[in-house]
This record gives C-alpha cells, sequence and structure tokens, in this order.
C-alpha cells in the first residue's frame, strides 16, 4: 500500500519554555540539519506537562511524544523539573503497560545550551518511532483482542471462616456499635446488611442503639466504606466505621490529605480472614497478613492469635504474563477491556480517594478527556484515573469490583504500585507517614531520560 | 398460530443464512469471561441458549451507540462542508431476552422522533429468546413483562427440550426466515403447549410482586415522601444504573474539534451524574443523591407511565445486580409506597 509505503511518523514535542525550548532556537540559529518531523510545543516547565497533555498528542495523530526540559537542578522553578521526573517515570512505565510501545515515549534533558543534543534527540527519537511504525489505532480492536492466557490461581491460603466465626464477629460488632451510639461517641456507624439479593451485603448506616440489628459480617463484606466517610462526617460530626484492614489504607490516605478528621472517627476493626465475592477468595486477601487492621481503635471480637498463612498475590503473574506480551499485542489486550468501559464513572464514585468537587473529566474548558465513549476517549479516562491514584490508591480494588464492563483496573493500579515500590520505596502502608510520592522528589531520584 | 419446530442442526442453519453478508449480525459471544453483545461473522461464536447467562450489557448499543456523530463540519475555501455519515446498513440482532427487547420497545416511545434513530430502528430485526430460568435479580413479571414476552420482538425463539421452537410475529420475522423454513417441520399443539407451561414455570420462580397500576399516580404523590432520604443514602452518583439499562434512553450532545474541523457527538447520559443537571450559573435543581436517585425512579415508575402507558422499567434486574452501593430500585418503590 502506497501510504505505508509514504508515511512519515509525526512527533510531538512538549518543551519547556526555560531550557529546551531555547536548545532548539539555539540549534536553528547554528543551522543544524534534524527530522522535520517534530512539531515542538512551547510550556512553562516540564513539571507543567500533565500526562493527559501526552495522552492528547497520542489521541489527535502523533506517532511519538518527545518530553523534555531543564537539567535535574537546573530548573527555572527550582524543583518543577524533579516532579516531572517521577511523574514521567511513572506515566510511561503505566504507558508501557498498556502497550505503548517504548520507543514513541521520548524523554530527554536538555539545556538551552545544548542546541546538537537537541537536534541528535529529534532525529533519534524520529528514527525510533519511524521504527515502530504508525501508532496503533485506539479502540477495541477489528478482530477482537487476543485472548491472553493468565496462569491458574493458586489455591487460597487461608480456608473460608469456621462456622459460627462470622456469627461471633457480627454479634460482637453490633454490642461496640450499639455501645459507641449509646454512649453518644459517634452519632452513625456505617456497616453493611444484608441486601436484596442472596448472599449480597450491602452498605448501611445506623444512628440508633436499637437500629444495630441490621449489621452483619461475612466474607461478602465487599465494598471500602471510608467512600462515604467525608459526606457522613459533615453530616453527622462523628462517625464509626465498620474496617477492613485493605480499606484502612483509603482512611490513611484521606487523612493525609485532610479531607478526614481521624479524631471524629471510631474505626471497629473486624478479624477478616479475607473476602470472596465469588466464593473464591479475592486476590488482594493472598497476601495481606493483618487479620485485623493496626489502625483500628478497637476490635470486634478477638484478633487471632499469631501469624497467618499468605501468599504472594495472584496477580502479580497475571501481570508478569501481560508484561511478557509483545507491546502490540499487549495494547490491543487493553484497547479490548478499555473499548468496553461505559465512561459511568463506578471506578470513580466507588474510590475513597476520589473526592475531587469536580473531576477533570467533567471540566470542558479544555476538554482533556473527549466525551466520545470510544477507544480514545476511554483511553485518557483510565490513565487520567490510574495517574491521579498513583500513589495515592490504598490498593482496596474497589474500583475493578464496580465496574460493570470487568475492566482489569486491578491490575492498572497493582502494577503502578509496583513500579512505585521499585523506583521510589513507597507501599500504601506509608500514607501513614510519607507524602503522596508524586508529590515529592529526592535529588537522588532514578532518571530515565536521555 | 405460525411456527415450527426446529433442530440445533436446522437452526444453526438459519444462524449460518444470515451471515451471508447482506446484514450486519449482532449476538451474544464470549468475551473475557463475560457475555456481551457484538457483531458476529460466524454462527460458532452465537451463544444463543439460555444456558448462558443473559448477556452483562444490554443491546441498546445497536440503536442508541453510546457515541453517535450526528456530523462533521470542516472549513473550506468555498464555506463550511457538513458531512452527515453515511446510513447504517440493515441489522439483525439476535439472542435478546424478551426485557431486552421490551427496552426497545421503550426506547422507541422516546427516540423514534429521531430521524437518526428510527433509521437505524426501521433497519433493526429483533430476534428474542425465550427464558429458560430466571436469575435472582430477574423482574420482568412485576413491571407487566413475561419470559417468554413478545413485546417488540420480530422473531422469538423458544429453546424446548433438545430442539426450538421457530415463531415469527412480524413480516420482518417471517421475511427473515423465508429461505430456511420450507423444509422444517410445523410445531405442534404439544410444542405450543411445551413452550406455554415453561413460560409459566419460569414465571412462578420470579417471586417480586407486580407493581399495581394504581402505584404510578401513587409514586407521583409521594415525590417529598421521608423514606427516599434513607434509599438514597448509599448511592455513589455514578451513571451505572442508567448505562446498563436497556430503556435509559438519556444522552448528551458536545462539540469536539475547533475552527476548521469537528464533529457534533451524541453521548450517553445519566441522571445520575451532578452534572446531568448542573446549569451553567452553577445552580443544580437536582443538587443531592436524593434528588438524582428519584429522579431515576420517579421518571421510569411513575412520570414515564403516565405519559406512554408501560413502565419505563423492563425488569431485567441489570441495575440492581451490578450496582456498586447495592441499591435496589424494586425496594426503592416498595419502600416509598409503604412509607
Amino acid at each position: 500500500m502506497s501510504a505505508v509505503a509514504d508515511w512519515q511518523p509525526r512527533l510531538v514535542a512538549l518543551v519547556c519554555n526555560w531550557c529546551t525550548y531555547a536548545g532548539a532556537d539555539m540549534a536553528g540559529m547554528a543551522r543544524r540539519t534534524q527530522a522535520p518531523n517534530v512539531r515542538v510545543v512551547r510550556l512553562l516547565c516540564s513539571g507543567r506537562i500533565d500526562p493527559l497533555i501526552i495522552v492528547t498528542a497520542f489521541e489527535q495523530g502523533a506517532d511519538g511524544v518527545i518530553v523534555s526540559g531543564c537539567h535535574p537542578g537546573d530548573c527555572h522553578y527550582v524543583q518543577g523539573n524533579l516532579l516531572a521526573r517521577r511523574r514521567l517515570t511513572i506515566f510511561s512505565e503505566l504507558m508501557d503497560f498498556l502497550g505503548l510501545d517504548r520507543r514513541r515515549l521520548q524523554l530527554a534533558w536538555v539545556s538551552a545550551s545544548e542546541g546538537v543534543k537537541w537536534s541528535q534527540v529529534v532525529d533519534e527519537a524520529t528514527a525510533a518511532v519511524r521504527e515502530a511504525g504508525p501508532l496503533r489505532g485506539f479502540g477495541r480492536p477489528a478482530a477482537g483482542a487476543p485472548p491472553v492466557r493468565f496462569p491458574e490461581r493458586p489455591s487460597a491460603p487461608r480456608p473460608a471462616p469456621a462456622p459460627g466465626e462470622n456469627e461471633a464477629t457480627a454479634t460482637a460488632l453490633r454490642e461496640r456499635a450499639a455501645s459507641l451510639l449509646g454512649g453518644g461517641e459517634v452519632a452513625v456507624v456505617a456497616g453493611y446488611a444484608a441486601g436484596s439479593l442472596p448472599g449480597q451485603m450491602v452498605p448501611t448506616f445506623v444512628s440508633d442503639a436499637a437500629g444495630t440489628e441490621v449489621l452483619d459480617w461475612n466474607e461478602r463484606c465487599l465494598a471500602n466504606l471510608s467512600v462515604y466517610l467525608p459526606e457522613l462526617l459533615r453530616r453527622d460530626g462523628r462517625v464509626g466505621m465498620v474496617v477492613k484492614s485493605c480499606d484502612a489504607k483509603a482512611v490513611l490516605g484521606l487523612v493525609r490529605e485532610h479531607q478526614i478528621d481521624r479524631d471524629r472517627v471510631v474505626l471497629i476493626g473486624v478479624p477478616c480472614t479475607g473476602v470472596r465475592p465469588d466464593g473464591r477468595l479475592a486476590a488482594k486477601c493472598y497476601p495481606c497478613a493483618e487479620a485485623v487492621s493496626p489502625i483500628a481503635d478497637m476490635t470486634a471480637g478477638t484478633a487471632p492469635a499469631g501469624p497467618r498463612a499468605v501468599a504472594p498475590d495472584p496477580r502479580d503473574a497475571e501481570i508478569a504474563a501481560l508484561a511478557a506480551l509483545p507491546a502490540d499485542q499487549r495494547w490491543d489486550f487493553w484497547q479490548g477491556q478499555l473499548g468496553r468501559c461505559l465512561r459511568c464513572y463506578a471506578c470513580r464514585a466507588v474510590c475513597p480517594l476520589c473526592y475531587c468537587e469536580t473531576c477533570v473529566t467533567d471540566r470542558n474548558r479544555p476538554q482533556w478527556i473527549p466525551v466520545s465513549i470510544d477507544g480514545a476517549g476511554n483511553t485518557a479516562w483510565n490513565v487520567a484515573r490510574a495517574m491521579h491514584l498513583a500513589g495515592r490508591c490504598g490498593d482496596c480494588d474497589e474500583c475493578a469490583r464496580a465496574c460493570p464492563a470487568d475492566i482489569r483496573l486491578d491490575l492498572v493500579n497493582r502494577r503502578v504500585a509496583s513500579v512505585l515500590e521499585a523506583r521510589f520505596d513507597y507501599r500504601p502502608e506509608r500514607a501513614a507517614t510519607a507524602p503522596p510520592p508524586l508529590l515529592t522528589f529526592l535529588p537522588t531520584d532514578p532518571d530515565g531520560f536521555r | 398460530m405460525d411456527g415450527w419446530r426446529v433442530s440445533d442442526e436446522q437452526l444453526e442453519g438459519w444462524l449460518v443464512s444470515l451471515l451471508d453478508g447482506t446484514r450486519r449480525v449482532v449476538a451474544p459471544v464470549a468475551e473475557d469471561g463475560l457475555t456481551l453483545f457484538r457483531e458476529v461473522t460466524s454462527a460458532d461464536e452465537i451463544r444463543l441458549a439460555t444456558r448462558h447467562p443473559r448477556t452483562r450489557l444490554p443491546a441498546k448499543e445497536t440503536l442508541l451507540p453510546a457515541t453517535e456523530v450526528l456530523f462533521s463540519y470542516r472549513l473550506e475555501a468555498g464555506g463550511v462542508a457538513l458531512e452527515v455519515p453515511p446510513q447504517p446498513s440493515d441489522q439483525v440482532v439476535i439472542g435478546l431476552r424478551p426485557c431486552d427487547a421490551a427496552g426497545t420497545a421503550r426506547l422507541d416511545e422516546v427516540l423514534l422522533a429521531d430521524s437518526h434513530y428510527a433509521d437505524r430502528r426501521r433497519r433493526t430485526a429483533l430476534v428474542t429468546v425465550a427464558c429458560t430460568s430466571a436469575g435472582p435479580a430477574c423482574f420482568c413479571t412485576a413491571v407487566g413483562g413475561s419470559p417468554g414476552g413478545t413485546e417488540a420482538a420480530d422473531l422469538q425463539v423458544v429453546p424446548l427440550q433438545g430442539s426450538w421452537l421457530v415463531r415469527p410475529l412480524t413480516d420482518q420475522g417471517t421475511t427473515l426466515v423465508a429461505g430456511s423454513a420450507e423444509g422444517w417441520p410445523e410445531a405442534s399443539d404439544e410444542d405450543w403447549m411445551a413452550a406455554e407451561g415453561q413460560r409459566r414455570a419460569v414465571e412462578a420462580t420470579i417471586t417480586t410482586e407486580p407493581i399495581p397500576s394504581e402505584w404510578v399516580r401513587g409514586l407521583a404523590e409521594r415525590f417529598d415522601a421521608p423514606a427516599w432520604q434513607a434509599l438514597a443514602e448509599r448511592c455513589l452518583g455514578c451513571g451505572l444504573c442508567a448505562y446498563v439499562c436497556p430503556s435509559c434512553a438519556c444522552f448528551d450532545i458536545s462539540d469536539a474539534g475547533g475552527a476548521l474541523c469537528g464533529s457534533r457527538c451524541r453521548t450517553w447520559d445519566s441522571c445520575g451524574f451532578r452534572q446531568f443537571t448542573v446549569h451553567a450559573g452553577g445552580y443544580n435543581p437536582r443538587p443531592s443523591h436524593l434528588a438524582r436517585h428519584r429522579q431515576r425512579v420517579l421518571h421510569k415508575f411513575a412520570w414515564f407511565p403516565l405519559e406512554h402507558g408501560a413502565l419505563m422499567c423492563v425488569g431485567c434486574g441489570r441495575c440492581v445486580e451490578l450496582c456498586p452501593a447495592g441499591i435496589d430500585i424494586r425496594q426503592s418503590v416498595v419502600r416509598v409506597m409503604s412509607g
């Protein structure tokens, strides 16, 4: 096809005003020849390059994107490029996981005097993108996504609770809740009650001791109740909440981000053997070593003594299986998944850390995330969601549970979390003491820029 | 009554004949562990038998696409060039459950006035499969439907023991089987009775009480009932319930592009979103989860039936099953009426 033979890669360069733009200018003044495939967009600082700008470039037809700014230590705004370094490291790993060929996203530090380096960056990036070929389209592949064979999940490290265990916890829970409400310590207790479907447990809010009878506990108590905390606190002032250890990391996050006052929340820890949404132990429960959350203010019943059996998170093997695929196949897999996204935003609604009054996707001046419910818009939304939760996600998996299209958001979150741990030594538990990892930096952070 | 009793092979032969390239064929297929409506190119992909679960999402997308370009524009030397995307080809949607087809009838009430929808609808034939079992969230009989319902269907396929009862319901349905039906044996009285018995048996397993017709007015009068407060308490404000609903028809229109070129898009929208009603000046007439959940319930069970007769809920149970907060629209109706 002649269209392919005539194909020329299109690259967008997002560059900082103070260093790289001047460097590119220098290359021009020095009459250096360089590939003509790059359109330069000048921004004030590499720290202002939101991942959505990069996604938008790809959506609108770029085959490759160059991001460039001042060398570390040389930022016009002191630290913008050091924040950019962390953010873009996570972003490029995320995009690699989503199947974007690594050659398509080029990161470089170019100072105002490095005209020669700039022209080299342009030539090399253009050659690399030319080699990678035209960007694969957004949206569900016409031939369907490739079937990815995930490894069989190993059997659960722990058995389901013994008969009577749940009932004992539930009884203790009701007593705790009744005493908190009766004593006026809290005005409302958020817990779980039987829903209308067989076996279903749903969030419930109890405001008086007599009402605590509806509270119950079993391995179908899936919801992370901390999503309700800010609103309940606004309404009722003091709140008791039933907490599983996986939910507690979101509470830490809300405290860290000043969304709730920890002193007005009483956390009732439940001894949890793991949730079983469809009879099988949830993946997130395999490695969980904490029967009762260490930040709980009290325990309903008694925490089991001694350490308990854990196993590696089976999703790590699934992530490894995806990571082992060629990038194009991984792209097709994820475009197949994201192609199902309805943009119902259930993932956002159930997320305790998605508390923004107005979400970036609801902003329309400018409209960074296309409203169209199709490949490009769905990719932009899901990338934005993952990036905004990077280092803030408490790993409760509520987004993946809520998704009506079964998009593997849990794999996306977990991949981002594992990069954060590997590169920046950050884990969700550290929300108690450390700042969100993308809002800070170390001069010694690993550097993937050329 | 016209109908045939056909074997698995005859049914498959008919499905293959539909796939002769003259129309788009959409049917339930397996994808990543889900059953979803997709365009199919071979009969092997089609999961018609009701032992397969009901599709996770309805077939609404085939008539009201999640995103549809209404027109695109381009600035040219002589002025602005407008382009309306090419009209869709004929399509047949196979394997809808009776509730899904009833949902289409509700969409018709709202959307037939729109030329894009009307054109697609006219070129679409609906083939339903009668249900042989009901899920825990199914409640079609409570809202005027039936596991053997025929509303809006052009052709109905009833799974019987080891064979299928094929029953055209409209001229379009008759045309669909015209080439294949010549060799098919007529269905006997026993076959019809078996289908009827099956329908009753499935109906008997649906325990949700039928919604009395006087509740339509009753609900409308209970706009300010205190019961709403507790019902909406755990709503998280996502748009899932509307997006998985076969009869929700609300949409948004937005322009994408710039001065030189762009397009006007219609996308699904949901009354569950805060943004659905927020005004440019910031005022929001439905400012709370309560107001938005009430709107959803009343639109389906009061406003729409007051205007069009039928309830706007077809009892497929998808919103009940998939709501991440466990909200059950059946309970909402009952509690408001009893509270």
